[in-house]
């Protein structure tokens, strides 16, 4: 199981210490949803130089909307439904940026930075998965996070996504099609 | 994992039935991890408590602003009651004219005054 997640109290407790001005208690919940973030940021992202500025921006703009946060959700998707908006924006500012000055896609501005390279199955299977996931479009690069990487149900990630449940399975079944024919290539 | 088996995992992950909570686990332990460089959250750290600074720095100008403002208007408020008051007790009245200072004054001799005649 990888969905981080405190138990309600514990969580209630941070982020009411948090909003009182409680550094440590802010630092905690960064801590302990940075991976969450990377995983949704960088796996739409890529290991791009952008990407860490992103992630920074997901916990700058939680901790001044956590006094919006009413407990009512867990902590992980209010923080996960930040990134997955601040990742979104950055996706479309940079689609727009790209038209406007380059006839390039932007995949080649991602560096493929592998956490253990002292393996070449390891980078090689990184590899793989970054191209692949940079290689889908947006719309289905999401859905693939979620799933893949998240590990979020259809139902969770069509909640996530603030979607329709039929429109995520139909974009599941469309994201397959075009993730076949994209690792066929690679 | 052989990068056929990645494969495989990555299409089955689509399926809308697939159980996903430990395709991220065998994904790691192939080597496939998404982290943030070293040092993540100290920048964060660093650039939400030092926006905090800012954003104190800026109250505390507001504030102070305020706290002048106040202090201003309410002198002025007292200086047009203390002219308006003597204006009163000098002249008797407080119409437009005594106000301006022409209380005293007729219209014609205003005109000679201005013209002379």
């Amino acid at each position: 199981m990888i969905k981080e997640s405190y138990n309600v109290p514990e969580e209630t407790d941070l982020v009411t210490a948090s909003l009182n001005g409680d550094k440590k208690a802010f630092g905690e919940i960064v801590t302990k949803y940075q991976k969450m973030v990377a995983r949704t940021v960088k796996g739409m992202l890529g290991d791009s130089v952008f990407a860490d500025d992103i992630g920074q921006e997901v916990f700058i703009k939680l901790y001044y909307s956590l006094s919006e946060f009413r407990g009512e959700a867990k902590l992980s998707t209010y923080i996960q439904k930040i990134a997955v908006n601040l990742t979104l924006n950055e996706i479309k500012r940079r689609k727009r940026f790209f038209s406007m000055f380059s006839q390039k896609g932007n995949n080649e501005m991602y560096e493929f930075e592998v956490a253990d390279q002292d393996n070449e199955e390891r980078k090689e299977a990184s590899e793989l998965v970054n191209k692949a996931l940079q290689a889908m479009d947006p719309k289905f690069r999401i859905i693939l996070t979620m799933r893949m990487l998240q590990g979020y149900s259809t139902k969770e990630t069509a909640e996530m996504l603030d979607l329709p449940l039929g429109t995520v399975l139909s974009r599941l079944s469309r994201a397959q099609e075009q993730l076949r024919n994209i690792l066929e290539k690679l | 994992m052989k990068a056929s088996e990645i494969k495989k995992l990555l299409i089955s992950s689509l399926n809308a039935n697939t159980d996903t909570t430990d395709i991220s686990g065998r994904l790691e332990e192939s080597g496939i991890s998404f982290d943030f460089k070293k040092g993540f959250s100290e920048k964060v750290m660093n650039k939400v408590f030092s926006v905090g600074i800012t954003v104190n720095k800026e109250v505390e100008f507001v504030k102070s602003m305020t706290f002048a403002f106040n202090r201003i208007a309410l002198t002025g408020v007292a200086a047009i009651v203390i002219l308006l008051l003597s204006i009163f007790l000098m002249e008797g009245t407080i119409s437009f004219n005594s106000f301006i200072g022409l209380s005293n004054n007729y219209d014609e001799s205003i005109v000679c005054l201005l013209t002379g005649n």
